[in-house]
């Protein structure tokens, strides 16, 4: 948890001596607080403020590196608050009252337990091994048979002589000694250290386990698990969850380290109740979960549970791409493909076993997006098929031509078709529920005969490849000349040296049926319409969204900015696609007089290089604070931001090209990450970066009448904040009168009774 | 003592409903902490365990379920020795050949079951719908007009249907669940429309959409966690309702409850299989907040019956 600077400031001297070169003591703290100015600055610290105030910069729980694997370190209680980050660890027990072949048949179920689940390999990932009274040699030999399966060990034990003789049987290595209590914890501390291993407490109750740790502390040990078991379920439960919130909500460092859970105290014998206990502990907050034995049937639901628990709420769960035969699928069954979303490819697996056909199911890599967002991302387009389709070599390993693709693109069938085609491209259902009934009828079966048919009906001429032409060579031969129509709107311009919000009208978008037949059709009318109503409210930039237009990005661009300049008086335009050919192209006909063409958009992750393309053409570029996915908070939107402000600098940009987009959120869903796209906003501003944004994605899928009152109380909120630009839809009155208030406010314009007025 | 642990009862409490009428009654909610939480202040009601039967149990291919209704014939029957299993609180009558798609079963045949259940029996009853809406609209005002001041537990309304449904059942003095797909915003934009629609608050319990445990369950995970937190910590009275959780459908459709010992020959009896996943699922519903989960395998039932004893 990040210090304050009124934290601060109370532990400091509040002398005012000016020695730090600083006013105040006051505003001295709140630099400090930021981090811009080390506390070392001030002399007059105490020893003890010191102390405290460092201990405060350190995480509220530990993190512990064990073999490998990460335990502790979790930040949150719950994991929509950001993540969880360290998956409990599970381990089955020996104890020293088994005889022989129980053990070796305990050793043997759990090394049976290893599959792979969604690119995680499922194994019990540790071995504890239990003294529950008898001779040192005896001990010793159990914990050499259990080290001998190669799985870390942890040695449940609080004899201290046992002990010792199990730590040298095992040579110590990658142990944990579970073994201090309130009353050996120096003996216990002493060989933990001798060995250089872990050590478990364990204490009768909650308060003696603090004052315990408390005392191991100031001996100066700090790798510690908390053995939080007790007699019953019920209080191992109320250990396991008041350590981890004191820990992190009460900020009681002496119980900030991970826990162990030993399930054979409350549930012995009982592997049905351990599965239930398990799903609890897993949930809340177990670090170590330990069972009597684990058998497939527990490891399937508990290790799905685990993963299903400890995914990044913000990075969605992918599933490796790749061909899966389903229903014993062979070379002849038909392929149908879709993204690599788990939740998708849990959706379209399922039901396609449940058609019971035979069918080779595709994933193909879309960042783990579903599939509209992978479509509107430039994700999931005809050339990542065609590319997934060579990179997998499918044609070679299946010989049936039916590819089917999801319903919801079925707009990429021709553009699929055409790049492909010695493939019968069909069209699923838009719904996995429907895939049974599809499979099972054999549509997919027609449409692909449909499609053959249609393929041998028309022998196109071989037209020159449309790649191949130059952009004045297109310009010639594809692009429709330009008719002016005077459509009684005039766009005014905006002084260069303006401070006024730059608005970027969003209306001329392919994700619009009407907007993507008009394109496609080339027909300017309904695209004229939509800029005349926007320049007329008040759009300073038009957005110019042609898809991902892969099969013709670069003409149709092309088309569409001499469309809309030509008839508009160059208004400025943003080009908004995924195809860069595309940009290059709407670049070369692009009329300057305005205003600089803005690259909509580039991004940390696989579009960075799209500022290259931006300075390459001396264009402005908006730079989503984004990799792969949504920044998982502000230190992680900072990193992206810094690397694209990096690049640009180097290549000759100006940073006021560079126009930073927090990616806003929808509200339904990430509502407790608003204030986060607001603080990211500020510290833009604070580092005097432009910035802007798509702010009606707030309220996607909210009410119409709820989405102008959302969309424009967030802009102000977002300007207060200093956004200097944004994406939005200037017919909405509301918002533009939003707007034009906001910079009456923030004295970008000098006010009158009729500001409101023009535009 | 040298460390006591804040305590964090809230002001605010989910509510309490209660399901079947007179002395077969039972009540669910009333809780002013987290699930199990007993440290911060005592559990006002332990959650309880529906057991599901269903129009089709006798296609169930569990040996063990099986066993158990061995000798029934009719629903009446399967209903009768359904309350004998131990740990069972309530009965869900699951009408699945309703659906047009799985046997189009007439209305009439379906509340002539539900009648005579509702005299045989002594539980509180549930009844489950086949999830075709039009069918469910059609169905639940039938059985609740039946049986009024029964308090039955229908399940469930969604927002395509609920102005159908939801004004005969309250009517008729029975309880709501209302049913979203693992989203915050929907439940809570639910219960307000069923209380436009004038049904009382404390006739409203809440599927917030559940899922087997692997398969996708984190957004069910994360979908309880934000509800209880609105609900106590924000004192927000649209999400306080009680919340039920269907696990036994879920659970008993996955690949791990269905795929044969052949099919998947290191993962051993697909009898355990399938009693260990109702198990996980039902258990990490009740960790997310549920107050009552539906079931099917006795073994399954009895251990998470011996899961609650232990925690309340």
């Amino acid at each position: 948890m990040a210090l304050k600077g009124l934290d601060i400031f109370k532990l400091s001297p509040k002398k005012n001596c000016k020695e730090c070169g600083f006013p105040t003591c006051m505003a001295f703290c709140m630099k400090a607080a930021q981090g811009s100015v080390p506390l070392s600055k001030c002399p007059y610290f105490s020893e003890d403020a010191v102390k405290k105030l460092s201990e405060s910069s350190t995480p509220l729980m530990k993190t512990i590196d064990w073999n490998g694997h990460r335990l502790g370190g979790e930040t949150v209680l719950f994991r929509h608050e950001k993540t969880f980050v360290s998956k409990p660890l599970f381990a089955v027990s020996v104890d020293t009252e088994m005889d022989e072949s129980q053990i070796t048949a305990r050793l043997a179920s759990m090394e049976r337990i290893d599959f792979d689940r969604i690119g995680e390999r499922m194994y019990v990932e540790s071995i504890w091994v239990s003294y529950r009274g008898c001779d040192p040699g005896t001990y010793a030999a159990l914990v050499q048979k259990a080290a001998a399966v190669g799985r870390p060990l942890i040695l449940d034990c609080r004899n201290e002589r046992c002990a010792r003789a199990a730590l040298e049987a095992c040579s110590g290595a990658q142990t944990i000694l579970n073994g201090a209590g309130p009353d050996n914890y120096e003996a216990m501390y002493a060989l933990a250290n001798e060995f250089g291993v872990l050590l478990g407490v364990n204490a009768p109750n909650l308060s003696d386990l603090y004052d315990t740790v408390v005392h191991l502390e100031e001996l100066g040990c700090r790798n510690l698990l908390l053995d939080v078991t007790a007699a019953t379920a019920r209080e191992t439960f109320a250990n396991a969850v008041l350590v981890r919130r004191s820990a992190l909500k009460d900020s009681v460092r002496s119980l900030g380290y991970p826990s162990i859970v030993n399930m054979t105290r409350f549930a012995a014998g009982n592997s049905r109740l351990q599965t239930a206990f398990a799903a609890l502990f897993i949930e809340k907050y177990g670090s170590i979960i330990v069972f009597d034995d684990l058998t497939m049937a527990q490891a399937l639901p508990l290790y799905g549970l685990r993963q299903n628990i400890f995914t990044d709420p913000q990075k969605p769960m992918k599933v490796e791409a790749g061909i899966y035969p389903i229903n014993g699928a062979d070379e002849n069954a038909p392929c149908a493909i879709t993204v690599d979303f788990a939740l998708t490819y849990f959706l379209v697996s399922g039901e396609l076993e449940h058609s019971n056909m035979p069918v080779n199911l595709l994933i193909c890599d879309a960042s783990g997006m579903s599939v509209l967002t992978a479509w509107a991302a430039g994700k999931l387009s005809a050339a990542s098929i065609k590319k997934f389709l060579e990179d997998y070599e499918v044609a070679q390993k299946i010989k049936n031509r039916t590819l089917i693709i999801p319903g919801k693109v079925s707009v990429l069938q021709h553009e699929i078709q055409e790049l492909l085609p010695q493939w019968n491209v069909v069209s699923g259902p838009p719904e996995a529920v429907q895939l049974p009934r599809y499979m099972k009828d054999r549509e997919y079966e027609a449409a692909a005969k449909a499609v053959e048919a249609e393929k041998a009906a028309c022998h196109v001429a071989s037209a020159p490849q449309a790649a191949d032409m130059s952009f004045e060579q297109l310009l010639e031969t594809r692009v429709p000349k330009i008719e002016v129509e005077d459509m009684g709107v005039r766009y005014r311009g905006r002084g260069p040296d303006s401070k006024t919000f730059v608005t970027i009208g969003e209306r001329i978008h392919c994700i619009s049926p009407a907007i993507r037949k008009a394109m496609d059709e080339r027909d300017p009318a309904p695209i004229l319409k939509r800029a005349a109503e926007q320049i007329a409210a008040g759009a300073v930039y038009l957005d110019l969204n042609i898809g991902p237009a892969e099969k013709d990005g670069p003409e149709r661009m092309m088309w569409a900015v001499k469309l809309l300049q030509e008839n508009f008086d160059n208004v400025p335009l943003a080009l908004d696609t995924s195809n860069r050919r595309a940009i290059e192209a709407g670049i070369h006909v692009y009329n300057r007089s305005n205003g600089k063409p803005i690259i909509n958009s580039a991004d940390a992750g696989s579009r960075i290089s799209n500022i290259d393309l931006a300075a390459a053409n001396d264009a402005i570029c908006i730079a989503l604070c984004s990799a792969d996915g949504i920044a998982r908070d502000n230190d992680e939107r900072m990193r992206h931001c810094h690397n694209m402000l990096e690049r640009g600098l180097a290549l000759g940009m100006s940073s006021d090209d560079l126009w930073f987009d927090p990616l806003f959120l929808v509200v339904k869903g990430m509502q407790d990450k608003q204030m986060d796209v607001l603080q990211a906003i500020r510290m833009f501003a604070d580092e005097g970066l432009k910035s802007t944004g798509g702010v009606s994605n707030n309220s996607n899928g909210a009410p119409k009448d709820l989405r102008s009152v959302m969309d424009s109380t967030l802009i102000a909120m977002a300007m207060m904040q200093g956004l200097t630009s944004a994406i939005i839809n200037p017919c909405s009155r509301r918002m533009m009168e939003t707007i034009k208030t906001c910079d009456i406010f923030k004295n970008n314009v000098l006010y009158s009774d009729s500001y409101l007025e023009g535009v | 003592m040298s460390f006591i642990p804040k305590k964090e009862a809230s002001a605010a409490k989910i509510r309490t409903v209660t399901l079947g009428r007179g002395d077969r009654s039972v009540v669910i909610g009333g809780q002013n902490v987290l699930p199990f939480y007993s440290f911060d202040a005592p559990i006002a009601h332990c959650p309880i365990i529906g057991i599901e039967i269903s129009d089709r149990i006798a296609q169930w291919e569990s040996p063990g379920i099986r066993e158990f209704y061995h000798g029934c014939t009719t629903l009446s029957d399967y209903a009768r020795r359904a309350e004998t299993m131990e740990g069972a609180d309530f009965l869900v009558l699951h009408f699945e050949s309703a659906d047009p798609g799985a046997g189009n079963r007439r209305i009439d045949e379906c509340v002539c079951d539900a009648l005579a259940i509702a005299k045989e029996c002594s539980m509180p009853l549930a009844i489950m719908g086949c999830k075709n809406s039009e069918k469910d609209s059609a169905l639940f005002p039938q059985i609740a007009q039946a049986l009024p001041e029964e308090n039955l537990l229908f399940l469930s309304v969604r927002e395509e249907d609920y102005q159908t449904i939801a004004p005969v059942a309250n009517a008729c003095g029975h309880v709501i669940c209302a049913e979203t797909a693992d989203d915050v915003n929907l439940a809570k934009q639910l219960n307000i429309l069923l209380q436009n629609a004038a049904v009382d608050g404390s006739r409203i319990v809440m599927n917030i959409g559940t899922a087997a445990v692997g398969y996708g369950y984190e957004y069910a995970a994360s979908t309880f966690d934000r509800i209880k937190a609105a609900a106590l910590a924000q004192a927000d009275e649209d999400l306080q309702m009680p919340i039920v959780a269907p696990v036994s459908p879920e659970s008993w459709s996955v690949k791990e409850s269905i795929a044969s010992e052949a099919e998947e020959p290191t993962w051993g009896s697909r009898e355990e299989r399938a009693i260990q996943m109702e198990i996980a699922t039902a258990a990490a519903n009740l960790t997310g907040g549920a107050d009552a989960v539906i079931m099917r395998h006795p073994a399954a039932v009895a251990a998470v019956r011996q899961f609650l004893d232990q925690l309340v």
